[in-house]
């Protein structure tokens, strides 16, 4: 047990700092479409022309190959860096945080090659063809199939809350390769070219006004076997690989900008007129005893993060335990805006953007997202349940 | 940077638990349920021969010279086991007599020789502590003692247990002997007038108390949840209660996690220590109390009968929460704190 930074990590913070100060975008993210993806790329290829790029990613396939501590240290350095948008909301994710580790992982040395350079570089946007109209929460339920023919599949079928579909070039996509096989046994995880013929998108509009949720719609899309990931009919296996980097790591940015939301928020409730009509809003004793008990827990979440790197180093792999971090850190995302909007009084009837300064009610509508997204948090109790605490299924 | 215990760590919890499993049986000590004290003279010398009263106090002044890390997994496990006794203000009694510079009053409590009360205000705004004690105040473990630490504003002070007559009351924890009593310039032994640091400690170990209690009860719903059943099955593969005991274990991480935390900035006097000891207590105390109370639930009839030992730890993280000030002092002071850098 210890705080210590080592000097490498300590150099690593001020490194980062500075290169920060020295390259962060000034302007506004595009909300949309063809100028956020060109957005989302350059800044990714900033980062990689930086050094910045897969931060813990092996050095062999282009990472710096260090540890999650300095990713968190990273993470940090950005939020407090003052960024004009947030790390997770980036079409980038997908392809840093569930596609290319997915590669490192059970990929192919061609698969590796092919991809991974691609996803540092800013080149390609990955997008993650998982849940399907039928198959949600019970995910080994898909039923988009995929038939052999030659050397190709042929997937038909339809994947939806595809965020990013409309403007990615590759999909991690989830196809039924054996329908006769227990319905875990006969998934696979397969890369898919987004622009393959027969592939449809239709965007999805939101509570949240956010408008990069997308539907799949697949009508005999032919994507090479070379494209498996894992093994025919394991995809089960990589995917849930995929899933404990997302319910591990890949979080991880969110979380630490939550702290620094919460200090936003304090900073909000010492402007603003409180609920009285008089006092500033910290003066008020339901609005000050919830902000200090969101402070408490987002410094819990801090703490739970670093506990989940540390058994993630002693054990090599992500656990179950990051379910626990993932539950935590949904519900209290949550409770933090709901927060916001009885702290800002009046301007909590007026839309703004999810992304931005000073911005509250948008991020209040997006936040319903952290407690389904992922896996719903009743399917992380389960999770909890049953993986880590052990209690038998239903 | 890592929040898990060492491999030297994790033996010395396993020593600690062996002992409390041994000698600290909850049903054994169901025995002293009601009276003065809880305190075995015996049994609180083989504490003190273990070193746990010293454990993160410096060889210099007479302890075994590990860290606040060490003490808080002391605490964690006491709270494990809802053990009661005047551990903390023991532990924080011996540090105040060596920093004081009475180094034989520090021995004689590391020794378990003279055994220590806990005093705090009782709803007494105008307490004293210092050279001389005023004021009214709730006195902890006092059957019994020698001696009583009193904790008040930013002092603390140690005086004789014949200088503090209290009153014993009806104490809503069984095994946490409580009495009210006044006193008036009463001398103190020892003291110290800023003990911020002091107390700061007494903070993280109360919190790292409140952990083990949490964690105590999540597993103790886990372990009924696979071995109960019902309607032919085991009652946790029911999601009422499996998601109920994964509350629980989220409760209990966020509370570890934070406390260990706070020790170890406590310890290595950053400037956001304060901060992460207050921010533990809030949410410690909160996994305590309501993973106690679920407990309860979890159990159905025979939570709520006295055989069983789940209400224990509903009391006792109801009088830990209510131990070196309450939820509203610390969220309080944890607002007033800058953001940790």
């Amino acid at each position: 047990m210890n705080l210590d930074l080592t000097p490498e990590e300590q150099a690593f913070r001020e490194e980062a700092r500075t290169w920060l100060r020295e390259h962060l975008p000034t302007e506004e993210r595009p909300p949309e479409g063809k100028p956020m993806r060109d957005f989302d790329l350059a800044w990714q290829r900033t980062l990689f022309d930086g050094g910045w790029a897969g931060i813990n990613w092996p050095t062999e396939y282009g990472g710096r190959g260090l540890s999650d501590i300095q990713q968190m240290i990273w993470y940090e350095e950005f939020a407090k860096a003052n960024p004009p948008f947030t790390l997770n909301n980036s079409c980038t994710f997908v392809g840093n945080l569930h596609g290319g580790p997915t590669i490192i992982v059970n990929g192919d040395e061609q698969q590796k090659s092919t991809h991974l350079p691609r996803i540092l570089r800013g080149e390609d946007v990955w997008c993650q063809g998982f849940s399907e109209p039928g198959a949600g929460s019970d995910l080994a339920g898909l039923s988009t199939k995929a038939v052999i023919d030659g050397d190709e599949l042929v997937v038909n079928g339809q994947k939806t809350w595809t965020s990013y579909a409309h403007v990615a070039d590759r999909q991690e996509l989830l196809v039924r390769t054996d329908p006769d096989a227990p319905k875990h046994k006969g998934i696979t995880w397969v890369i898919c070219d987004m622009d393959s013929p027969g592939i449809e998108i239709r965007e999805i509009q939101t509570m949240s006004h956010v408008t990069d949720f997308c539907e799949v719609f697949y009508d005999d899309v032919r994507i090479p076997l070379t494209n498996v990931v894992g093994g025919l009919n394991n995809g089960w296996r990589t995917a849930m690989s995929t899933l404990s980097f997302e319910r591990g790591t890949a979080f991880m940015a969110d979380q630490v900008e939550l702290a620094a939301t919460v200090e936003d928020l304090i900073d909000e409730a010492r402007q603003r007129t409180g609920p009285d009509g008089r006092r500033p809003a910290i003066d008020d004793d339901e609005i000050a005893r919830r902000l200090a008990t969101a402070r408490a827990e987002v410094a819990a979440l801090r703490s739970m993060t670093i506990t989940g790197i540390s058994r993630t180093a002693r054990a090599g792999v992500p656990g179950p335990e990051g379910s626990i971090v993932r539950l935590f850190h949904g519900e209290l995302h949550q409770r933090v805006y709901q927060l916001a909007l009885d702290i800002i009084g009046p301007d909590a009837l007026r839309l703004t953007p999810v992304d931005g300064e000073g911005v509250w009610t948008g991020p209040y509508l997006q936040s319903f997202a952290y407690t389904i997204g992922g896996g719903t948090t009743d399917i992380q109790r389960n999770i909890v349940g049953e993986r880590v605490l052990g209690l038998p299924r239903a | 940077m890592d929040l898990l215990p060492t491999a030297e760590q994790d033996e010395i919890v396993a020593t600690i638990r062996a002992q409390l499993d041994r000698d600290f049986d909850l049903h054994a000590l169901a025995a002293h349920d009601g009276a003065t004290s809880v305190i075995d003279r015996d049994l609180w010398s083989r504490c003190a021969e273990l070193g746990w009263f010293g454990l993160g106090l410096s060889e210099t002044l007479g302890g075994v010279g590990y860290t606040l890390a060490e003490e808080a997994l002391l605490f964690a496990e006491l709270g494990e086991h809802a053990t009661p006794g005047p551990f903390l203000p023991t532990v924080l009694g011996a540090r105040l007599a060596a920093l004081a510079g009475d180094g034989d009053l520090a021995a004689s409590i590391l020794a378990g020789e003279q055994i220590m009360a806990l005093a705090e205000p009782h709803g007494d705004a105008d307490a004293t502590a210092g050279s001389t004690v005023s004021g009214t105040y709730r006195v902890t473990d006092h059957g019994g003692a020698d001696l009583v630490l009193v904790l008040a504003g930013n002092a603390a002070s140690i005086v004789g247990a014949e200088q503090l007559h209290a009153d014993p009351m009806a104490s809503l924890d069984l095994l946490v002997p409580t009495a009210i009593g006044t006193v008036r310039d009463a001398p103190a032994r020892c003291h110290l007038d800023d003990a911020t640091g002091l107390v700061l400690r007494g903070t993280v170990l109360v919190a790292s108390e409140l952990a083990g209690l949490a964690t105590a009860t999540a597993a103790q719903s886990t372990e009924y949840a696979k071995d109960r059943e019902q309607f032919g099955t085991p009652i946790g593969a029911f999601q009422a209660v499996k998601h109920r005991c994964a509350d629980m274990a989220v409760r209990a991480e966020a509370a570890t996690s934070l406390s260990r935390h706070a020790a170890l900035a406590v310890f290595d006097g950053l400037t956001d220590g304060p901060f992460h000891a207050h921010a533990a207590r809030v949410v410690a105390a909160d996994a305590a109390v309501q993973n106690a109370q679920i407990n309860v639930q979890n159990h159905g009839g025979i939570g709520f009968t006295w055989e069983h030992t789940a209400h224990r730890y509903v009391t006792r993280s109801q009088v830990r929460s209510r131990t070196l000030g309450d939820l509203r002092g610390h969220l309080g002071a944890l607002l007033d704190q800058p953001a940790p850098t």
